[in-house]
């Protein structure tokens, strides 16, 4: 299993900057209090469980840690009523299935955890065949 | 035999008409008459209008002016303890604009909204009935009147919610919230001005105006069935406000 994790620090200070200018005052922020949207994790290894369910799906799976030891990361997609639309279903990752995946890092000490994650097939094509391969929007709470 | 046919249709047209079973349930084009015709299954997704977030519906144009307490409350707030991550289901003014479908059926005495998201049913009363001190809930008591081509509903018998004026911003609603909705057809649009006030919490009435189009022919609505595991598994992923 191949897996490695970095942390993208260009456009930090932009992010920082369209944030404070666009937030309202005392807002408490969507995905910010859960995910570092100024860095990038990437992981790659097999599907443990898929849970295809509202309010929020979520994909886990086995890949090392940053200090190269085996965790189950976590990866939050959207509800199971927008999956749908695009074509997933309960069926669509079964256990066992290598998945490589990039996204936001979740920001809780010791937790692992995605969002707004691009999720493809270990060789790269789409999880659905067809599909395109993007990241996840944040889904709406 | 013919005869006996017509005679039939025409009892049965008699028969549900009379016991108000013949609720419109498809989207004509928009009545020019007192009654809009707002019934069917609306898209409430990003077809129609952007999704939600901290700054959608409510942005720097329509911000809530909040009170002193409001603002305390906004100070202490934790994420962690939003209802929604329990699977409480959402309420106006938020469940009008979550990004999924609604359904509106329009009876003689009453319209019933019912919502993809969290599986959620509103009774709309129209024959005057007035709500008693027994009748607090979730989604409150609605009242409604068709008035100058629009369906008028107001709102109150709210319980007390934390997040129940809107969970992007962490602004609570008290039992003296009232929400006042006003319904109207654009053309094959549904729209809808939702006006909030809650002396409680806000300096004066806050609102915005959305729409939705109309779903495609044959959908179905799904069922929400919320999942508490689910619900509650992004908490985990924040770091904790309060040891």
């Amino acid at each position: 299993m191949n897996a490695h994790r970095w942390t993208l620090t260009v456009g930090l200070a932009l992010a920082a900057a369209v944030v404070m200018k666009t937030a309202p005052a005392l807002a408490h922020h969507s995905s910010a209090p859960f995910y570092d949207a100024t860095k990038k994790v990437e992981a790659q290894g097999p599907v443990t469980k898929f849970l295809f369910k509202n309010p929020h799906s979520f994909l886990y799976f086995q890949a090392p840690d940053e200090k190269g030891q085996a965790v189950e990361w976590q990866i939050e997609l959207g509800p199971a009523a927008s999956l749908t639309r695009t074509g997933w279903t309960p069926e669509t990752l079964k256990a066992g299935t290598i998945i490589k995946a990039s996204g936001q890092p979740s920001r809780a000490e010791g937790s692992h955890g995605m969002c707004c994650a691009k999720i493809t097939r270990a060789d790269g094509s789409p999880i659905v065949a067809g599909g395109r391969v993007t990241e996840e929007q944040q889904p709406p709470r | 035999m013919k005869r006996i046919g017509l005679v039939g249709i025409a009892a049965f047209i008699a028969f549900t008409g009379a016991k108000g079973f013949l609720a419109v349930r498809a989207q004509a084009p928009a009545a020019s008459a007192q009654i809009p015709n707002l019934a069917g299954i609306w898209d409430g997704t990003t077809r129609a209008r952007p999704v939600n977030s901290e700054t959608v519906p409510w942005g720097k144009d329509n911000f809530p002016v909040l009170n002193e307490r409001a603002l305390a409350y906004q100070k202490v707030f934790d994420e962690a303890l939003a209802p929604k991550y329990d699977c409480q289901p959402a309420t106006p003014p938020a469940i009008e604009y979550d990004p999924y479908s609604m359904e509106v059926v329009q009876m003689p005495d009453r319209v019933i909204f019912k919502y993809e998201k969290d599986d959620q049913v509103r009774t709309v009363w129209l024959d005057g009935r007035q709500p008693t001190v027994h009748d607090m809930s979730l989604q409150g008591f609605s009242v409604g009147r068709y008035e100058n081509g629009a369906l008028i509903v107001d709102t109150d018998h709210y319980y007390f919610d934390i997040t129940g004026f809107d969970d992007y911003n962490g602004i609570p609603s008290s039992p003296l919230k009232k929400v006042h909705e006003r319904y109207w057809r654009e053309g094959t649009e549904l729209k809808v001005t939702v006006t909030v006030e809650d002396e409680m919490f806000l300096r004066k009435p806050a609102s915005y105006t959305t729409r939705w189009l109309p779903q495609r022919p044959g959908y179905k609505m799904s069922t929400w069935d919320c999942d508490p595991e689910a619900s509650r598994a992004p908490v985990k992923m924040m770091p904790s406000k309060y040891k």
